[in-house]
């Protein structure tokens, strides 16, 4: 082959990859929507020692909200705004039994006669929790496509393409312990889709569905609280 | 045989957040209790959950919790050194688990059916107590099996103690003794 033809070869496959790279960045995009619902314009107050539970429900049949998932908005929270945050562990934990899936309480009222046990109500006051927020959903992986296989190729890397889908829906409410109210709901719904593409070592393009869901999620949680 | 997995449940189980009955108990767990494991061989592939020990360790602490005193036995003593109002003998009756592959959703699930004899401090027999305890786990991007069966079982446990915490003082049987006990202190 000639410089010149090798040249164009180079160009033409240099620029291939550039179009596919750039397909598949934009592929793994993510789209979110949120939505926010507030029972007043205030700010929820709180004062410096008081604190919010982040707790996930996972009473539904067939999905559980990801403890995972929980744990990111808590650390997302406590470290924008310097708001005290229970971690859901510790406080399932220090509830124990009262707030497992089988029977914590999925509603006011419910909440409302859970604090009529003195033990529960005590140790909510001793901890100076103020505010519960439930986030119920989770993130499902759809329309998967493609396959690839590892180690068979004669360089000892892949070759395939696999692509998948994720949707995230998610939707959190905040009780205000101090009067049992509900202050607000918060929807957040992401979806994205990734790729790996096996030319040799994979390269993985993984849209980070849950990931923009819980900074949504944060982000307007956040917003709910005066934190001065 | 194909692929092997093998779990060994280690977990810090809480202590229940309730108020103690005025009672000594005695918990019997005997060794095919403390030394439990689950096997099961399907489809070339072997899988063994071995939970005696953490769910040893989940009674005690849930005993302890509801009661002012526990002593543990691995078999019900015929001359007993001291006297205890209750005796609670526990047995896992059955253990099934259901694999993503093997259903249509992406879940691991636990079930776990326990068997509660409790006996007053005599030896009669007051209640024979079946509890049904679930627990599931979602599969994860690139997690492994043994992480899901591990999180599931011992989502499993907690709900057991979940039920024994809060359906024991509903028992009629149990509410019945309770009254025959504390009967003769009001007498006196």
């Amino acid at each position: 082959m000639k410089a010149s033809s090798l040249g164009e070869v180079i160009v033409v496959c240099s620029f291939s990859l550039s179009i596919l790279i750039v397909t598949f960045m934009s592929g793994c995009s993510t789209s979110t929507v949120v939505d926010e619902q507030k029972s007043s314009s205030a700010k929820l107050s709180m004062d410096s020692e008081e604190k919010i539970v982040i707790m996930g429900r996972r009473h539904g049949n067939s999905y559980e909200t990801e403890p995972g998932f929980i744990d990111c908005i808590g650390n997302n929270i406590s470290r924008s705004e310097n708001l005290n945050v229970v971690q859901e562990k510790n406080f399932l934990d220090t509830f124990y039994p009262w707030f497992e899936p089988r029977i914590a309480p999925l509603n006011l009222n419910r909440m409302k006669v859970a604090l009529n046990s003195d033990m529960i109500a005590k140790k909510i006051e001793e901890l100076k929790v103020r505010y519960i927020v439930w986030v119920d959903g989770s993130t499902e992986t759809s329309e998967e496509s493609g396959s690839m296989t590892c180690g068979m190729a004669p360089s000892g890397g892949c070759f395939g393409f696999k692509s998948w889908d994720k949707t995230s829906s998610y939707e959190a409410t905040i009780w205000d312990l101090k009067g049992l109210t509900e202050k607000g709901k918060i929807k957040v719904d992401s979806k994205g889709s990734s790729y790996i593409l096996g030319v040799g070592p994979p390269i993985p393009l993984i849209a980070q569905v849950q990931g923009v869901a819980c900074e949504g999620i944060s982000d307007r949680l956040i917003g709910f609280f005066d934190s001065e | 045989m194909g692929c092997s997995t093998h779990v060994v449940v280690v977990s810090e189980h809480p202590t229940a957040l309730i108020k103690e009955l005025p009672y000594k108990i005695g918990l019997v767990l005997d060794n095919s209790f403390t030394d439990y494991s689950f096997i099961r061989e399907k489809d070339d592939e072997k899988i063994t959950i071995s939970l005696g020990k953490s769910q040893s360790e989940l009674l005690n602490k849930i005993f302890n919790s509801m009661f002012q005193g526990v002593s543990e036995f691995t078999a019900r003593p015929l001359s007993p050194t001291k006297p205890l109002d209750l005796y609670i003998s526990v047995k896992v009756e059955d253990l099934q688990l259901s694999l993503p592959r093997e259903t249509s959703v992406n879940i691991f699930e636990i079930w776990i059916k326990y068997k509660l004899e409790i006996l007053d401090g005599k030896g009669s027999n007051i209640y024979e107590w079946i509890i049904s305890s679930y627990g599931r786990t979602q599969t994860r991007f690139l997690g492994s099996q043994e992480r899901a069966l591990h999180q599931a079982t011992n989502a499993a446990l907690r709900d057991a103690g979940v039920q024994i915490v809060t359906d024991f003082h509903q028992i009629p049987e149990i509410i019945n003794w309770i009254n025959i006990k504390k009967a003769p202190k009001n007498e006196s």
